[in-house]
């Protein structure tokens, strides 16, 4: 097996490559999970095939712990990949890339457990899975049905590795802190101080009022550039507005009422990108045909 | 007769579905194949096996035009022509009989009934994957990725083009591959050697078997069902976790085990669960440090709570919201205690009530929700709190249904009813009522609650503790779980009794009486109550009364009404009727005797008001005009 966090990372980049994934860098502004990056979101819209694979780091504000609780982070990483449409041997693409990780599929136990997800502040639905490894959620799996509200053309797959579940597997650490990232330098070497100072902030020191003024700015510079038709920057506009609203829920400054219509602007701007989105990709799809 | 097998092979369904899936086919799919069906499900493949299985079977009788008009002189005419054609028979199958013709037609092709049935099952929660050629959108709960039909030894194609469909199938997904099936009957066989048990009840046996073989296991979150779908191979394990981990309280342990797991929780340190396959020893590690891991991460949120402890979690309740416009959960909590008092509840229920949503503060509610008040409650034991206290807090949510246990204590009693009482009131004071199928804060339930804690708790809830619509509505769920019709509860509801208990106790009371033991109050009370319905009320004045029938029942009425009154009060129903139907006469004779409608307006109008005391003493027993008579 790989022996540390980066070998798993590098054994993954290798796997999709190989079979001829896009491999793709992380996202330039914080997003929640590897969805928002538009290399998925944007992409999994209209009739272009597409393959993806890359790390995502995640920043969730709320599940951040001070550094204190070896299994809760407000920064962490995923590794994403996106076949655009799903063939038909997708699975055993998937299970494959386990046994190039190391893992011995006929001696361990794994398992496809029912797992629907839906994004409300992304208008975003499908059906899928968790996959277990000896109980271990290993990866969350998804088909995607509907993205910004709209019904795809194609169906994705999407395969999210939670990576340091699977490193905590593969090394058999009970404790990510304790995760060998290289050799001899351990993921809380990296990390654990940069948990304490974000979870500083996130819970107590991120100025409420800001935040909210800054999110109608954004919402404000959103709309301006649907109306100039440019769907990717606006795309931007529509992350930073649902990272301050994540933050602004961590800072326990939105009530439920409040929260549900954060939420439903956000959906909003989504929707308004995504429909913009594949109207001004349309020619392209075509030429491709 | 043949055997006859078809197997539509997904990715791995969802338990639900699987379940589902099975009834559907036995109650609705398979009754139209002739034969003996049985129905294999599991994860990765919904399957029947039909035996003695008659291929010709499955056409109809189709009627076509009378015999008059198919025939002329003995000759088929264009009508029976045209007929035969659209049926599929020659000319020369036709019967007559009945007047009529008829054409007995050929199933559809083998292949096309077995796809209908297959798109037949996709329905409920279901997504697409793929297009066929005719830019159709296959919709299943996963995707369908083989399908597998023989008749006998001879192999069916079925389905679009773009789904493989041949003899093959495959077993166990990691240690066993393609699986070529010779013979129909030879299904479960095949798959047996390939690592797959296709019978779900087999596989139900063979789980419940091992784990028996451990030891008492239990099961209080019905897992069993949905991990019978789970896997194709079952084995039962066994493992153990650090008895460090016994500290944390025991309902948190469970369901970190059952509901995240799907474990099955075994006495002390143990635990059962069930595998797919994979080294015992390797898969036992494996299992045994995730949940360790989950239980480190419960014992880390619970020692985080504990440093808090249950006063210092109440006082962070402030910043809490209830629901929006309804105050934070510590308003919520001052609320409570009012309420505990005004419900008769002593100092138990009022430290209870204090406390009651502490929990909703501590991190490990976030982390289970299913466990608020549980864990609240264990958290005021380990405060040194009086058990009283703390079970008041671990009952306050019972009942949870129509039908789910109550309180067994008084203070929890007395603290679920406050919480409903304090829910309803809020809820109906924001115009948050329910509307058909939209009841997004549960009020339905909180009343059904609440009407079980006054019938079956036996405990005193005033009716004045309900506000505005709160309180008719919350009556009127007595309609669903009294055995009484609902003109009884309408005729109740209308009576002045104070409490909900009495309420129900009047409606069932009056349910039961006959018509003969109804009339004498029916007909005295509908009588007054349609002349002097619309007077104006008032005392009567004795001064005016004239006539011996009006004095004699003046008296009547006073003497009757303090009977029914104390009566009523206590629930003797029987009484207050007798109370009743003694000033039935009374009033026949009063009516019979004296013109209401007098010369004299105040002579009249203190007639009038006679008769209202006449109709609001009856009208203890409620508003008896509801009762068809």
């Amino acid at each position: 097996m790989p022996g540390t966090y980066q070998d798993t990372i590098a054994a993954l980049q290798g796997y999709w490559a190989d079979y001829g994934c896009v491999i793709m860098q992380p996202y330039h502004t914080e997003l929640a999970a590897g969805t928002m990056n538009p290399a998925t979101f944007l992409r999994s819209l209209g009739p272009r095939p597409w393959k993806t694979a890359y790390v995502e780091p995640v920043i969730r504000p709320l599940d951040g712990r001070y550094g204190e609780n070896p299994y809760r982070f407000q920064h962490y990483f995923q590794y994403q990949v996106i076949l655009k449409p799903a063939p038909a041997d997708v699975l055993d693409l998937y299970f494959s890339s386990l046994a190039a990780l190391g893992i011995d599929l006929e001696r361990h136990d794994i398992r496809l457990v029912e797992d629907d997800w839906e994004q409300p502040t992304l208008g975003a639905w499908g059906l899928g899975w968790e996959v277990w490894c000896d109980g271990m959620e290993i990866t969350q799996w998804t088909y995607f049905q509907q993205l910004g509200g709209l019904d795809l053309d194609l169906i994705p797959a999407e395969i999210t590795y939670g990576l340091e579940r699977l490193a905590m597997f593969i090394q058999g650490k009970r404790n990510a802190f304790e995760l060998e990232w290289a050799p001899g330098i351990t993921f809380g070497d990296v990390y654990r101080e940069n948990e304490r100072q974000w979870s500083i902030y996130n819970f107590e020191e991120a100025p409420v009022d800001v935040l909210g003024r800054r999110f109608a700015e954004h919402e404000q510079e959103c709309r301006q550039l649907i109306e100039r038709g440019l769907p990717l920057p606006a795309y931007d506009q529509v992350l930073k507005c649902s990272h301050l609203f994540n933050l602004l829920d961590a800072r326990g400054a939105l009530s439920v009422t409040e929260r549900a219509a954060y939420i439903g602007r956000v959906r909003t701007l989504t929707r308004r990108v995504a429909q913009l989105y594949l109207e001004s990709a349309a020619p392209a799809a075509d030429e491709a045909a | 007769m043949a055997t006859l097998l078809f197997e539509i092979g997904c990715e791995e369904l969802p338990g639900g579905f699987c379940a589902w899936a099975e009834r559907e086919l036995g109650e609705r799919w398979l009754r139209h194949l002739s034969g003996n069906a049985r129905t294999l499900v599991g994860p990765r493949r919904i399957a029947f096996v039909v035996t003695d299985f008659d291929a010709e079977s499955g056409g109809e009788l189709k009627r076509g035009p009378a015999e008059t008009v198919a025939f002329d002189d003995g000759q088929p005419t264009k009508a029976a022509e045209g007929f035969a054609r659209s049926a599929g028979v020659g000319v020369d199958d036709l019967v007559r009989q009945d007047g009529y013709v008829w054409a007995q037609t050929s199933p559809p092709p083998l292949p096309d009934r077995l796809w209908s049935i297959a798109a037949g099952l996709g329905s409920g929660k279901t997504m697409w994957w793929m297009r066929t050629g005719h830019d159709e959108r296959i919709r299943f709960a996963r995707p369908i990725r083989w399908l597998c039909a023989k008749l006998d030894g001879e192999t069916l194609d079925v389905g679009p083009q773009e789904i493989p469909s041949s003899g093959v199938t495959f077993g166990h997904r990691f240690t066993a591959g393609e699986v070529e099936i010779p013979e129909a009957d030879a299904y479960e066989a095949s798959l047996a050697a390939a690592g797959v048990v296709v019978d779900a009840q087999a596989r139900h046996d063979l789980i419940v078997e091992g784990l028996d073989a451990l030891g008492s296991w239990s099961d209080p979150a019905h897992v069993l069902d949905e991990v019978v779908y789970l896997v194709e191979s079952p084995v039962v394990l066994e493992g153990r976790f650090d008895e460090r981990f016994r500290r944390v309280p025991e309902p948190v342990l469970v369901t970190a085990m059952q509901s995240h797991q799907r474990y099955f929780p075994l006495p002390g340190n143990r635990f059962a669960f069930v595998a797919n396959g994979g080294d015992p020893g390797v898969v036992r590690a494996g299992n045994e440090l995730v949940l360790e891991g989950r239980l480190d991460d419960a014992a880390f949120t619970f020692d985080r709570d504990l440093a808090v402890g249950i006063d210092g979690l109440a006082a962070r309740l402030g910043a809490i919201t209830f629901f929006a416009g309804a105050g934070s959960f510590a308003e919520k909590a001052e609320r409570l205690v009012r309420l505990a008092g005004r419900l008769g509840g002593g100092d138990a229920s009022a430290e209870a009530a204090r406390l009651a949503k502490a929990d909703q503060a501590s991190e490990l509610v976030r982390e289970f929700p299913e466990l608020e008040g549980v864990i609240g409650a264990e958290y005021a034991r380990l405060a040194g709190y009086p058990e009283a206290v703390c079970a008041a807090i671990e009952e306050q949510y019972l009942p949870d249904s129509a039908t789910g246990p109550l309180p067994r204590t008084e203070a929890g009693k007395v603290l679920a009813a406050a919480d409903r009482i304090d829910t309803l009131t809020v809820s109906f004071e924001l115009g948050h009522k329910p509307t058909g199928s939209r009841d997004p804060y549960g009020l339905r339930r909180a009343a059904i609650g609440l009407c079980r804690l006054a019938t079956e708790g036996g405990l005193r809830i005033e009716r004045s503790l309900l506000p505005g619509e709160a309180e008719p509505y919350v009556e009127e769920r007595f309609e669903s779980l009294l055995d009484a019709p609902v003109e009884a509860l309408r005729a109740a509801v209308r009576s002045p009794v104070a409490d909900l208990g009495s309420v129900a106790a009047l409606a069932v009371f009056l349910a039961g009486l006959d018509d003969a033991e109804l009339e004498p109050a029916h007909t005295a009370y509908t009588r007054a109550q349609r002349i002097a319905g619309k007077a104006e009320p008032g005392a009567v004045d004795p001064g005016l009364l004239a006539e011996p029938a009006e004095r004699e029942l003046a008296e009547a009425v006073e003497r009757a009404e303090a009977r029914i009154a104390s009566a009523v009060a206590e629930r003797r129903f029987d009484d207050a009727l007798a109370g009743t139907a003694a000033l039935a006469p009374v009033v026949d004779r009063f009516f019979d005797d004296v013109l209401v409608m007098a010369e004299d307006r105040a002579v009249r109008a203190n007639r009038l008001r006679l008769l209202l005391a006449v109709r609001d003493a009856i009208g203890m027993l409620g508003d008896l005009s509801q009762i068809p008579h």
